[in-house]
């Protein structure tokens, strides 16, 4: 099969044309962004609140100080790998609602991998291979936990949407299992639902002394190059996003379509497994019960604000992150409850998913973009 | 009818009871166990009962809905905003206080469909996007709101953490209530008793009424029905409000009937179970209150194992990690919906906008 | 249009910044902390919300006497969502230069350590952290660090008693957070073992049965209510007739479905007759832990240069019968009575260790 030509070659006019477009993309979700935060604003007013001084505690919190940027990575880099599992199940017409359970599930096999590997193999590993084992095993947990539902959504037709639903209570209910016995840390002063601390030669130090940011962002942002490459460069990404776009003419098309579903919804597994992967040998050298509460639906909101782009996806991690770790300053500075930043959260999606509220608003003209996920549970 | 299905659930209900009589014999008469087993499987079934009811009024008219559960977290809120107001600042005494609780929680419920109808009909919003923005505003709005009005000096009682007036009194079905130990499970509060008559309404409706036949032609085939002279989109409309109102009620289970406070986030999940309890029984309303109680009898099971905990025999010293039957209901539903055990046949046009 | 378009986006973005950034007079009214005159004490929650009518406000109220005692100048909070940022919060304070840093919960047990060992010059208040040397803590104990404990054991053993004085069916119900955190477990082993002195001292045999919500992570465990009053009607359906509410929000949910019923509620932590008005009726009495005073008071030494480091221990003891006081009978109050003076001066034991021994 022929490569798909993309439509931006280089060329003179190339430049200005995907800036043109990619300003044309954004145009939107800044637009919802700035919105919300408006709204946001005037929420706080209306509690008798002063929104410059809320909204300054959290810019400075988020980026005032070294620290401040330092914590706002650490925060993006879980939102920007499950961002992007959601995004690449959107791109394949899936919709993975998972990802909670595929982080977890990841978390769980890297903290495995880090702390009972070199006891089995009774030899210690290098941490040039056992750091890469870690996140691999990590990765490979979220991609079967993810391939689960994507082989029955191609082969027996059952939604992905329930049963990755169903997949996170059982997800749940096992890592509680498994932490509060088989995997339980036996340290006579643990006192938590956690698993031992891993091997020294899993831990990913931490570049700077004193700060808590870690190599995980930076391969985050390698890993969203890398996506962006696989999706919009290769015959497995043209195959994946024709099938998401109508896959009867993916069918025609020569595609094995059933195979190409799997693949999407392990390769979205595999990337939220990364992200509790991460957190696990480069943040937190264990796995810890309730970590993870509440990754799963920011991460839908993250990959819809950032339009399913890993571009898009990155920022908006950062700009949820930012919100994150920037709200502790601001109810410090100005005893505004923390939850704000969610009602911010759900006010950017209403207006990234409801873009005809924002393009009424600012008199954007629409173009036809519009993404039907949805068909049915499928009989 | 799917007598298959019902099978299996009565048959998953039976080995959860007989699993928990069997080691709780010697500290408690089986008839007291099984009794108190039904109660709690009835109690925790209600919001689950309710959510599926609300899915099935949206779904069988072609709108998906899983927003159930921040409708429910929405209405468990307001509803219980509304008790406290009436009560510390009206002076109203606890049952009228409670009652316009209930009601406020049934229209935010409504409110929260209406916005979804308008997102998911007229804005033809990806209908599962729109549900999911339901559920986080909910929790964004209900958690903000909670702390706001309730602490700081900013609040609207000044700094006090009001208590709510209390929960609805539980009513005693007449003679039924006065048996002996089996008469507990006829001593149960308004909203249970609610939800169980929804069950047969909604059955009756759908299928027996003219408004229930226009509902599943608009969602299995909106196409013909707008030939008819069927109004699609206000048919939706109206179903979508009406599952609402249900899911509202539902959410009032947990702060007006079940306990007097609210929590963020305290709905727990228990929106999705609802979906998981319909497409469970095959969004045929009877179907799903039966799934219901598979999911509520699995919880039973996990408190009565804790109870019974050191009486469990070690040889299923596994049954001690409640997690372990906890799975239990998750897989049973997967199994159903992919065809593996019996067979889902949902409404043909479920999910799609429709266009003219 | 396109041009519109442009203009339009650049105006946004520039005003997006602003908002950010800009705008606004002085921050907050905070004074600067960092001078010496100026007295502040911060609070750093466990995972939860300081108006959790439990754990997290009585430590806040510890803070909030103090200020009103005229001990502290200037309090403030900060409520911790996610576990892992315990480190971020307490450093906000002391970046800020407060004097003293209240880090409510064991959870933090560690973190306190570590931020005290690095601010010497700050004193840290530990709530419910049992800091005693050992292989994680080797420089203990530290002159600006004090864990603030109690012995719950002895709070729980005390209503264990009463509560099988006043059963009618001799079955008593406990519903608990997690048993992870050994101040609940105590709470629950204190109970069954006081129920137990009850019995041996008036000859019955009463059955005592504590459930633990230890199948959700810490994020829901003291924060389900609903799961509280269900799992006590269970409790209430096998013939139970006193339930005692152990652990936030969990527990409440308990004992007001016990007082809905018309049965028996006992609470926990603070004389919850004033904080669960829902169950003021039926409530019996509360397993007091009272922690502003204490924490007032370890304020009030840090300001004077007095303060202890090491264990402080807190009072045990068991709130009064309030709306109940008509049902307990003369004669078990002065058997409650003798039980606190023996508790307290160490005559009764309740023979349970602090932490729950491994399986």
């Amino acid at each position: 099969m022929r490569q798909p030509t993309e439509p931006f070659e280089a060329s003179p006019s190339s430049l200005r044309r995907f800036l043109h477009a990619a300003l044309d993309a954004m145009l939107v979700p800044l637009l919802a962004v700035l919105t919300a935060i408006l709204v946001g604003g005037i929420i706080i007013t209306l509690v008798g609140g002063n929104p410059f001084n809320a909204y300054r505690g959290l810019f400075g919190g988020a980026f005032g100080s070294l620290k401040a940027l330092s914590e706002t990575a650490v925060w993006a880099t879980p939102y920007i790998f499950a961002g992007l599992a959601v995004a690449v199940a959107f791109k394949g017409g899936l919709f993975n609602i998972g990802a909670e359970g595929q982080l977890a599930f990841g978390a769980v096999a890297a903290a495995w991998v880090g702390y009972a590997l070199p006891g089995l193999l009774t030899t210690d590993l290098p941490a040039f291979i056992h750091v890469p084992l870690a996140i691999g095993a990590g990765m490979l947990a979220g991609a079967i936990w993810g391939a689960i539902p994507g082989a029955l959504k191609a082969y027996t037709g059952g939604h992905e949407v329930i049963n990755t639903i169903m997949m996170n209570y059982i997800a749940l209910n096992i890592t509680s299992f498994l932490l509060n016995g088989p995997m339980r840390d036996p340290d006579p002063l643990n006192l938590s639902a956690r698993t031992p601390e891993i091997a020294a030669s899993a831990q990913f130090q931490p570049p700077f002394e004193g700060l808590r940011f870690h190599w995980g962002f930076v391969l985050a942002l390698v890993v969203a190059v890398i996506i962006w490459w696989l999706v919009w460069k290769t015959t497995i990404g043209f195959e994946i996003r024709t099938t998401g776009a109508n896959p009867d003419a993916a069918k025609y098309a020569g595609i094995n379509v059933k195979r190409t579903i799997v693949l999407s919804m392990a390769l979205s597994g595999m990337l939220a497994g990364m992200a509790g992967a991460i957190e696990v040998t480069a943040l937190n050298y264990r796995h810890e019960l309730g970590f993870s509460v509440g990754y799963g639906f920011d991460s839908i909101a993250i990959a819809l604000l950032g339009k399913n782009h890993p571009l898009g996806v990155v920022l908006a991690a950062i700009l949820f992150a930012a919100m994150r770790n920037g709200a502790t300053r601001m109810q410090f500075l100005t005893q505004i409850p923390i939850d704000i930043i969610s009602v911010i959260q759900g006010l950017i999606l209403l207006f990234v998913a409801a873009d005809v509220i924002v393009r009424y608003i600012y008199r954007v003209r629409a173009r036809e973009d519009r993404v039907v996920l949805t068909r049915g549970w499928g009989g | 009818m799917d007598w298959r299905r019902f099978g299996i659930i009565a048959l998953v209900i039976i080995i959860l009871f007989s699993a928990v009589v069997l080691i709780g014999k010697s500290q408690n008469s089986p008839i007291v166990i099984i009794t108190s087993m039904l109660a709690t499987t009835i109690a925790v079934a209600t919001p689950l009962t309710l959510g599926a009811l609300c899915g099935i009024y949206c779904e069988r008219a072609g709108v998906v809905n899983i927003g159930i559960e921040g409708m429910m977290l929405g209405a468990a809120f307001f509803g219980w905003l509304a008790s406290i107001y009436m009560n510390t600042l009206f002076h109203f005494s606890l049952m009228p206080s409670v009652i316009v609780g209930v009601i406020v929680a049934v229209l935010t419920g409504g409110l929260f469909a209406l916005l979804h109808a308008a997102l998911s009909i007229t804005f033809k919003v990806d209908q599962i996007i729109s549900g999911t923005v339901i559920n986080i505003l909910a929790i964004g709005i209900t958690g903000f709101l909670n702390r706001q009005m309730f602490f700081g000096s900013g609040s609207v009682f000044g700094g006090n953490v009001p208590s709510a007036p209390g929960v609805l009194p539980s009513i005693r079905i007449p003679l039924l209530a006065d048996i002996p130990t089996f008469g507990r499970m006829f001593d149960q509060q308004p909203i249970t008793i609610a939800a169980l008559v929804l069950v047969f309404v909604t059955h009756y409706v759908m299928f027996y009424t003219r408004w229930g036949l226009r509902t599943r032609a608009v969602g299995e085939h909106p196409r013909a029905a707008d030939t008819v002279g069927i109004n699609v989109i206000r048919m939706r409309y109206a179903n979508v409000l009406i599952g609402g109102c249900l899911a509202g009620l539902g959410g009032a289970y947990f702060t007006l009937q079940s306990v007097p406070s609210f929590q963020p986030l305290m709905t727990n999940g228990r929106g999705f179970i609802a979906l998981a309890a319909m497409i469970f029984g095959n969004w045929s309303p009877i179907g799903a209150w039966l799934a219901a109680l598979v999911f509520g009898a699995a919880q039973a099971l996990q408190i009565n194992l804790q109870f019974f905990r050191e009486l469990i025999p070690p040889q299923l010293a596994f049954l001690q990690n409640a997690y372990v039957v906890g799975l239990a209901p998750y897989i049973l539903t997967m199994l159903i919906l992919t065809g593996i055990v019996g067979k889902t046949i949902p409404p043909a046009a479920d999910g799609i906008p429709y266009e003219k | 249009m396109k041009k519109l378009y442009f203009v339009m986006a650049a105006v946004l973005v520039a005003s997006m910044l602003l908002t950010a950034c800009g705008g606004g007079g002085g921050a907050a009214t905070a004074p600067d902390c960092t001078k010496s005159d100026v007295f502040c004490a911060g609070l750093v929650t466990d995972t939860g919300k300081v108006d959790d009518k439990s754990f997290n406000q009585g430590c806040w109220e510890g803070l909030q006497a103090a200020k009103t005692a005229g001990d502290a100048d200037w309090i403030q909070y900060v409520e911790t969502t996610d576990s892992k940022d315990y480190d971020k919060n307490i450093a906000i304070f002391t970046d800020a230069g407060y004097d003293v840093i209240v880090t409510c919960g064991f959870n933090l047990t560690n973190q306190t350590y570590e931020a005290a060992k690095k601010n010497p010059n700050i004193s840290f208040i530990g709530v419910d952290q049992f800091l005693l040397q050992d292989d994680a803590h080797p420089d203990l104990p530290l002159a600006n660090l004090t864990g603030l404990v109690y012995n719950e054991d002895q709070s729980g053993f005390l209503v264990g008693a009463l509560g099988a004085w006043v059963s009618k069916s001799h079955k008593l119900g406990g519903v608990a957070g997690t048993d992870l955190v050994p101040p609940v477990w105590r709470y629950g082993e204190g109970y069954k073992a006081g129920a137990a002195y009850a019995d041996q001292m008036s000859g019955t045999t009463t059955e005592v049965t504590v459930v633990y919500h230890s199948d959700v992570g810490f994020d829901k465990t003291f924060d389900d209510p609903e799961w509280g009053a269900t799992t006590a009607n269970s409790m209430m359906d096998k013939g139970v007739d006193v339930i005692f509410g152990i652990g936030g929000k969990t527990g409440n949910g308990g004992v007001i479905a016990a007082a809905q019923r018309g049965l028996y509620g006992i609470g926990v932590d603070a004389d919850q007759y004033f904080t669960m008005t829902e169950a003021q009726s039926r409530l019996l009495s509360s397993a007091m832990k009272p922690l502003p005073p204490p924490i007032a008071e370890l304020i009030k030494a840090a300001k004077a240069g007095s303060f202890p480091g090491g264990l402080f221990f807190g009072p045990a003891g068991y709130a009064p019968f309030h709306d109940l006081d008509g049902e307990v009978s003369a004669e078990i109050k002065a058997q409650m009575e003798e039980l606190l003076a023996g508790i307290l001066d160490g005559s009764i034991k309740t023979n349970v260790p602090p932490v729950k021994p491994a399986e």
